[in-house]
């Protein structure tokens, strides 16, 4: 039978999940003999891909991408992740921040398949809309 | 000068302190897969079944294209939806936000007398459509509590049809033959008689050509039909996903009416294209192929449509939606797949057969094999009365014609119905955009049955016929008028009738001596 990345992926999860660090080497080591016996070694990025998946479903993390216009100081970035750990109820977020001089002012927050336009862009573009009606 | 300026900045000033912009929360996902009108989407957890997507170009800021789309296959981790317009700017990687909404198109008294889109966009170049209301296109029909039996008849206007095949207010009659041989024009002549009898009418275009729809609209504009019609057309430039929702874009378009308690006719031309569209959609969706390679579930597509077809009761406002479907056939063949479906949703067909159109039998309605399973109870108590025969003996004449053609012998009971036949025959001829009136059909099918046209030769029966009306309509004493305010056959009038008709026999010189 095919076995596809999800499915070792989840195999994964659920044979390191509870171990403790010595045991987790024991068995990456035997999963990695299981894939190499099945021929799967090129499936191997898309495992790795799924398996950080699951992870953060399982665990509660959130990977979460933060747009502004300029450089955000630390205060405020810490701020950020806790609203956004409220908004996703998650347990943790990884926030990655990103510049964007298009932004103008204020913040994008995307995680998940969600997205949060604070921007300034998005309010004068509704002005916009809204004057021209 | 200053005051005005003044009042414009007091404007401007006003909006922008009305102006709240809020930070909502939405949904996203990325394009996976474009092509060929569909597109796979990744995220999008929680898209709901036929809502609608907005495709963003990310690429490009200064000009926001947005194309809009629907979802309609829900998978484990993607989502397949098909783009509702042009779909040759949308790339891998590009947002999509779904809008949390189901399909809409606007509907109202603005959308008469224009022609558009299926998604209500005007595309007649007579400015944009004034509405308020939105309805869903999907919508399940009424259900059998709302419902009452069909009573009341469409004056189609074509004398084979109210005769032998009548149609009532809130039927569903299939119109089904070849190509080329009128099935169009009937659906065309019954719009134009729908004049001055409290219907709205919709005809959807289903990948017709636009030249042909252009010169249909103008026949109807002509007519002055185009005061209570509308046409939802999708070409056959447009993407399969056009089509596919063209019909359902005009059922909403109907309902709205129906819900005002009116009478609405509807026109599908034809089903058979919206098949092909769906037929497409499914396959690029991946779905599995079963008969003709349609998808499983092409009778669902197909009596969903014809089922929001309907005559409601007293108490839910008495409004009908009469549907009129079309299907082409191949070589005849109303055996295939989608004709079969169809006609078994439908309350009857009417067949047009090639040999009969080819002989110049036009409309070429075949009787024996058209049927309407409301009947009788569709048509008024005159029309009743002079077409309660008309089907059997023109069924009886056909047969004894092939049977006659053999033998030269013949009995004088079978020449004398073979004669009649005959003259039954040419009654049924009629030109296209020339429908008539239901007293006058009355008039001609009396004349018929009582034997008046027995002396008539058979050549002359269509002179005779038009110059029967204009004589009945300037010397009648108004007996056309009686019939069709009473709409019955009373003594009385059945005895003006014979007299009039009689009379104008006596002025014309072309009847066979005994």
């Amino acid at each position: 039978m095919k076995i596809t990345p999800k499915q070792y992926a989840n195999a994964l999860y659920q044979s390191i999940s509870g171990q403790n660090d010595k045991q987790i080497k024991d068995v990456i080591d035997n999963f990695i003999n299981v894939v190499i016996e099945n021929n799967n070694v090129s499936k191997i990025n898309k495992i790795i891909e799924q398996f950080e998946i699951i992870w953060n479903k399982e665990e509660g993390v959130v990977e979460a991408e933060i747009i502004s216009a300029r450089k955000l100081d630390d205060k405020i970035v810490k701020l950020l992740n806790s609203y956004i750990t409220e908004l996703s109820g998650a347990k943790d977020v990884i926030a990655q921040e990103q510049v964007d001089k298009n932004v103008l002012g204020g913040v994008i927050i995307k995680y998940g398949d969600k997205v949060l336009d604070g921007s300034l862009k998005i309010r004068i573009d509704n002005l916009k809309n809204e004057l021209a009606k | 000068m200053s005051t005005t300026k003044d009042f414009i900045v007091e404007q401007l000033k006003q909006k922008i302190s009305d102006f709240k912009s809020e930070a909502k929360e939405q949904t996203v996902g990325k394009v996976t897969e474009v092509g060929d009108g569909i597109a796979k989407i990744s995220g999008l957890s929680d898209v709901m079944m036929s809502e609608m997507l907005e495709f963003t170009n990310s690429g490009n800021d200064k000009i926001q294209n947005s194309v809009y789309g629907v979802a309609l296959n829900l998978e484990e981790d993607s989502v397949g939806a098909v783009v509702l317009g042009d779909f040759s700017g949308i790339k891998e990687g590009d947002e999509v936000r779904s809008l949390n909404r189901i399909l809409e198109v606007p509907v109202g008294e603005g959308v008469i007398g224009r022609v558009v889109n299926p998604l209500g966009q005007e595309i007649d170049g007579k400015g944009s459509i004034e509405s308020e209301k939105n309805y869903p296109i999907e919508k399940i029909a009424m259900g059998v509590i709302t419902r009452e039996p069909v009573t009341e008849p469409v004056q189609t206007g074509v004398k084979a049809i109210d005769a032998m095949i009548p149609i009532g207010r809130g039927q569903r009659e299939l119109i089904i033959g070849d190509r080329q041989i009128g099935k169009t024009a009937i659906a065309i002549d019954t719009i134009i008689n729908q004049k001055g009898q409290n219907m709205k009418c919709i005809y959807v275009a289903i990948g017709q050509k636009e030249s042909k729809i252009a010169g249909i609209v103008k026949k109807l504009e002509d007519a002055g039909a185009m005061e209570y019609t509308t046409v939802v057309l999708a070409g056959a430039s447009d993407p399969a996903s056009l089509l596919y929702i063209a019909p359902y874009a005009g059922s909403a378009m109907a309902e709205y009416f129906l819900d005002k308690g009116e009478d609405v006719l509807i026109i599908y031309d034809d089903l058979t294209k919206h098949a092909t569209a769906y037929r497409e959609i499914s396959l690029l969706l991946k779905r599995p192929p079963g008969r003709e390679a349609y998808p499983g579930d092409v009778f669902y597509l197909h009596s969903r449509l014809l089922e929001r077809a309907c005559k409601l009761n007293k108490e839910y406002g008495g409004g009908s939606i009469t549907a009129l479907p079309i299907i082409e056939t191949q070589a005849g063949d109303v055996a295939a797949y989608i004709p079969t479906n169809v006609i078994s949703i439908t309350d009857g067909q009417i067949y047009l057969e090639p040999d009969l159109f080819y002989q110049g039998n036009r409309p070429a309605v075949n009787a024996g094999l058209s049927v309407s399973r409301v009947g009788s109870a569709a048509q008024i108590k005159a029309m009743k009365k002079v077409a309660g025969k008309l089907r059997l003996e023109a069924a009886q004449y056909r047969e004894l014609a092939a049977f006659a053609q053999f033998g030269s012998d013949l009995d004088a009971e079978t020449k004398a119905k073979l004669e009649r036949g005959k003259r039954l025959v040419e009654i049924f001829k009629q030109d296209q955009f020339n429908p008539l009136s239901v007293e006058k059909q009355v008039s001609i099918f009396f004349a018929a049955t009582q034997g008046l046209l027995d002396n008539v030769p058979v050549e002359k029966i269509i002179e005779f016929e038009s110059g029967m009306y204009t004589y009945l309509e300037d010397n009648g004493g108004g007996v056309l008028g009686e019939i069709a305010e009473k709409e019955e056959l009373t003594d009385d009038i059945t005895e003006k009738l014979t007299t009039k008709i009689n009379d104008y026999k006596d002025t014309v010189d072309y009847l066979i001596k005994e």
